[in-house]
């Protein structure tokens, strides 16, 4: 099993720095979330790390061997799957598949075998024998993932594999992403959080060119997220909820209150301390409470948080 | 292993997209017209007013007018046809992003290169084939038979000729970012070949001089220009060698 | 006029290649989603302009 290790890796086009001293390290075997925005240079790493482009500067080691651009033994033992992958449409999905396991070197019995596996896999089997020139984007995306996985590849490198498909196909694929566990290392790029949060292990945030931080999913939650709680009161309850409030700004272990009318949102310093206060508090101020609600901090406010710090800088 | 796959792909796709077809009529029907129109040239002249005194005066029709029918539409025909065909070669593979899809897997750039010259180059050999075969035949029944060894040299010629500017156009395909373009381009090195072929002295080392070398064996001439074969085959592999530098330089 | 009769049947080969060009293009044509310009244009160019209409949509008319 190998992963993927990429130090100092720079990638200028004219003026412009795609990539930007890039490091991460991706442990074998896992499911590794490239998250960015769109532009912060996600496709262009993958590039680099096809060798279908070249770093200006920095290096980058996939499953154990140094990238270097064309023909390299490394290609036996990766698989990648582009945004918008394309296929010569002329043939069928099957003739493709066949094509890619000839390229491969794969002998005649097993490549059909291992064709029909992957036509199963990727729920393409009814739709074989027509020519891929009249597939829909769904069906395209589907059979990029089935070419990308021909020869059992080491490290899957995806870039958006699954925001082109509607909500459905999106969960089969990443149900079938979450199979490939312990299997292969999936080095996966997106803007969609939710994916991430389903299957990945390990998270890294990327912004014009520049890691703003790699960890583990729980790891990240607990060290980003601020922790927060909503208050709802009964209508009619407005003026005490304000008094409260503005006695609450007071205290140390408050961070800050956002007042939506009946709701507010309470974001705090010291947890536990929270945990104690903040309830008997409110019964103190003679609130009626609809909901009291300790929140789950999410992905999105951590990404969106680090990716507006990296903006400001 | 990998290039046989690859050749593989490029002759089912010429096949599929009824390139093979396009170009095998193409050559073929000149084949057959190149001695019919020798033959009834004069019949047709006399046709027009007038036409029966000016055909009295031209000679009638030999068998090596329709040789020289033969190297006149097959020549310029198979050099439009090589460039049609092979313009879009790589530039729309790389276009589309097929080209970025395959090699990334264990398909060097110059095996991917290469199969695909070979490809063209094997379509080029059996088209011509087939045509040769057909004037041969053709001119069988309307003049007598034609000298075989020089027959078959001629052809020969005018595949290298044809191969030149497959080379060319492959070449173009590599580094021109459209299939127009690269198109474009290969036009352009089209006249610049004529142009330097129009400079006395220069001319009979170019690959145009190949046809007429094959047209002199027809009539019996024993002249060789061997230095037109040279840098026939010279253009052709410094074109591919070209072809192969830049692309495994260009990113995809 | 005579004289040119007698060539008429080494056309038969030349008009039957015609003919598998135009079976073969017109056929592409019918199983096509998508050509550049419109089919019934195409259809045209292929059945009318002998030889040369078949390759000219092999060549510009198809859209993959």
């Amino acid at each position: 099993m190998a992963g993927i290790r990429i130090e100092g890796l720079h990638k200028y086009y004219g003026q412009v720095h795609a990539l930007d001293g890039l490091d991460l390290t991706v442990e074998p075997g896992t499911v590794f979330g490239f998250l960015g925005p769109n532009g912060a240079g996600k496709t262009t790493t993958i590039r680099i790390l096809t060798g279908l482009a070249r770093a200006t500067q920095g290096d980058a080691w996939v499953a154990g061997e140094k990238v270097s651009a064309d023909f390299k033994p490394v290609a036996h033992r990766i698989g990648y799957l582009p945004e918008e992958p394309a296929f010569y449409d002329w043939m069928t999905p099957r003739e493709f598949l066949d094509h890619i396991g000839r390229v491969f070197g794969l002998p005649a019995s097993q490549r059909a075998a291992r064709v029909k596996e992957l036509l199963e896999l990727v729920g393409l089997e009814d739709v074989s024998k027509r020519r891929i020139s009249g597939f829909s984007r769904g069906m395209r995306q589907r059979l990029g993932l089935a070419q990308s996985l021909v020869n059992k590849p080491e490290v899957l490198l995806l870039d958006e594999a699954v925001s082109a498909l509607d909500p459905a196909g999106r969960k089969e694929v990443l149900e079938l992403l979450e199979r490939l566990r312990g299997q292969c290392t999936v080095f996966m790029s997106t803007h969609i959080l939710t994916d991430v949060e389903r299957v990945c292990d390990t998270i890294g945030i990327i912004a014009r060119g520049k890691m703003l931080v790699q960890s583990s999913r729980e790891k990240l939650l607990a060290q980003y997220a601020i922790p927060a709680f909503e208050v709802e009161v009964e209508s009619g309850f407005e003026e005490p909820l304000n008094a409260w409030i503005e006695g609450l700004r007071r205290e140390n272990w408050i961070q800050s209150i956002q007042d939506n009318g009946l709701i507010c949102r309470i974001l705090v310093e010291d947890i536990e301390a929270a945990k104690h206060n903040l309830l008997p508090s409110a019964m103190q101020a003679g609130l009626v409470m609809t909901r009291y609600e300790m929140l789950r901090p999410s992905l999105e406010d951590i990404f969106l948080r680090l990716v507006g710090e990296g903006e400001q800088e | 292993m990998n290039f046989q796959a690859a050749l593989r792909k490029e002759m089912l796709e010429q096949l599929r997209t009824y390139r093979l077809l396009m170009v095998g009529a193409v050559l073929i029907v000149f084949g057959l017209l190149s001695p019919l129109l020798a033959k009834i040239t004069p019949e047709i002249i006399k046709m027009i007013p007038e036409g029966e005194t000016i055909a009295q005066l031209l000679p009638p029709p030999t068998i090596l007018d329709a040789v020289a029918q033969y190297l006149k539409n097959t020549g310029q025909f198979s050099i439009l046809l090589a460039l049609l065909v092979t313009m879009g070669a790589v530039v729309q593979e790389k276009d589309k992003g097929t080209a970025a899809m395959m090699l990334v897997k264990p398909l060097p750039r110059l095996t991917f290169l290469m199969a695909k010259f070979t490809a063209l180059a094997l379509m080029f050999i059996v088209t011509i084939a087939i045509a040769g075969l057909a004037c041969y035949y053709y001119t069988w029944l309307l003049f007598g038979a034609l000298d075989v060894p020089a027959w078959l040299a001629l052809n020969g010629l005018l595949l290298v000729f044809v191969l030149v500017y497959v080379a060319l156009t492959l070449f173009c395909s590599v580094l021109m970012k459209s299939q127009a373009g690269a198109g474009a381009l290969a036009l352009g090195l089209l006249f610049i070949i004529s142009l330097i072929g129009s400079i006395p002295g220069l001319g009979e080392h170019l690959p145009g001089q190949l046809l007429t070398w094959g047209g002199g064996l027809m009539a019996g001439e024993t002249e060789t220009y061997w230095s037109a074969l040279w840098v026939s085959l010279g253009i052709i592999v410094a074109a591919l060698a070209g072809a192969g530098l830049i692309f495994q330089k260009q990113e995809l | 006029m005579e004289e040119i009769r007698q060539f008429i049947p080494f056309l038969v080969p030349i008009i039957i290649i015609q003919l598998i060009l135009v079976a073969v293009a017109l056929s592409d044509l019918i199983r096509r989603e998508r050509t550049k310009g419109p089919k019934w244009l195409w259809a045209l160019v292929i059945i009318f302009v002998n030889y040369i209409g078949p390759i000219v949509y092999f060549v510009f008319g198809r859209e993959e």
